[in-house]
């Protein structure tokens, strides 16, 4: 009797739920409309200075233990409002380029199938890296990323050129993100 | 007397319903885009004609009619698998981006819902010594569950990256999401009450299948809604920065 009352409210909890998330599943048209108002301005070379392991070795070596573990974790609190800005603009840019998706201008079709592409793969890359960072919240003290970063400059150089070439012009969404 | 208008109503109605799905379905195109909802709508249609001979000959509602229902449930639920792997599919096609791990999320969620399904099956037996009867609510009971949790990813999925649900793939998921959370709790009801049917359960069950199919026909019947809010050119981003800056914290 009690495992088919658990079931029954099972049901009841994926009717709800399904009801609930089916609900949510379009940003309103409002923000469709004027993604600029809804877009946080996110400064990825902050954030890349929160993240970086030379710059956390800096303070590990500099400050006592527990000025560390405090600072730490103010800096991937920080990081990780970083990420969710960054993830919750790249839902709105998703949705914008999915309209765009259907231009009849084959550049901004091209351009926009490509947005909502790196769109994804940002969300997907933030829903890994959060609980990277809240672990690291969790232990600030621990080596959670023994790797350095083996960025190059000339790597960089053509992140920006690539991205240059996806620029167009704007309604002034360009400085939201 | 009431009672068995309703529920002849409410077996007769959807299906002359879906009826006109299937028709529409045809005529607009739909049929190749959902080919596996086609077919669960024909079959659906093909059952209650079978069933609904037999409750009219001499065998009415006995042990043949049980035989058939079981039999059809069956291949009703293989068919409704297929339909969940189509809308899955169907988000895989429009964004390729989410191919390589939307796949393999369905693969591990289906996995830990067969699990879960499983585990209900051990914890919560049938106490009916009719072995059809248990196996036909059992299997019925494991699969609710399993179309109920990969439902539910989809709807996840779709909310968490924010991706534009075509209102026909959204129509279908939503019915057969409800239908199926709706089985999960009357097959439960059903195996602890160890008979063929309740009254109460069926009127209920039939009645959200009738929404189901009302859910089908306003998503699948009216047109495609137009974007009203095509932005051109598409604005510049830096998205590929930020991921090339997750994808080196996340691989570290």
């Amino acid at each position: 009797m009690i495992t088919t009352i658990i079931l029954v409210l099972m049901a009841l909890l994926a009717l709800l739920c399904l009801l609930w998330l089916a609900k949510g599943r379009t940003l309103s048209t409002n923000v469709l409309q004027n993604p600029t108002e809804h877009m946080r301005a996110v400064d990825v070379e902050a954030f890349r200075n929160l993240v970086d392991p030379e710059e956390e070795e800096f303070l590990r070596t500099h400050l006592s233990p527990p000025e560390f573990r405090r600072i730490q974790r103010e800096r991937l609190r920080a990081a990780v409002d970083y990420v969710s800005c960054a993830a919750q603009n790249a839902a709105i840019l998703l949705r914008v380029a999915d309209a765009g998706r259907r231009s009849s201008d084959p550049a901004t079709a091209e351009a926009a199938e490509k947005l909502v592409d790196n769109a994804i793969r940002l969300r997907l890359y933030a829903s890994l890296a959060i609980p990277r960072l809240y672990l690291g919240m969790i232990l600030p003290g621990a080596h959670i990323s023994p790797v350095r970063i083996a960025e190059s400059y000339e790597q960089m150089t053509r992140l920006v050129v690539l991205l240059g070439c996806l620029q167009y012009p704007t309604r002034g969404i360009s400085a939201a993100l | 007397m009431t009672l068995s208008v309703l529920s002849y109503y409410l077996w007769i109605c959807p299906h002359l319903l879906l009826g006109a799905i299937l028709f529409a379905m045809v005529r607009s195109g739909l049929r190749r885009q959902f080919p596996m909802f086609f077919l669960y709508t024909a079959f659906e249609i093909l059952q209650f004609v079978v069933l609904f001979s037999i409750s009219r000959t001499p065998i009415h509602f006995g042990e043949g009619y049980v035989r058939t229902y079981s039999v059809g449930l069956g291949i009703s639920t293989v068919i409704r698998f297929g339909v969940i792997y189509e809308l899955f599919r169907h988000f895989f096609r429009q964004y390729p981006a989410l191919n390589g791990p939307g796949r393999r999320l369905f693969r591990g969620a289906t996995i830990a819902l067969l699990l879960v399904a499983a585990g209900v099956a051990v914890l919560a037996p049938s106490k009916s010594p009719n072995f059809l009867l248990n196996a036909t609510y059992a299997t019925d009971r494991a699969v609710s569950v399993l179309q109920c949790g990969l439902l539910i990813l989809l709807f996840s999925l779709s909310r968490y990256f924010a991706l534009a649900w075509r209102s026909h793939a959204f129509g279908i998921a939503l019915g057969l999401g409800i239908f199926a959370s709706v089985e999960l709790a009357a097959s439960s009801v059903w195996l602890h009450l160890a008979a063929f049917g309740n009254r109460a359960v069926n009127l209920f069950t039939m009645a959200t299948y009738h929404l189901c199919v009302l859910i089908w026909m306003f998503y699948l019947l009216r047109p495609e809604r137009a974007t009203s809010y095509v932005l051109t050119p598409v604005p510049e981003h830096n998205l590929e920065m930020w991921n090339s800056e997750l994808q080196r914290l996340v691989h570290r």
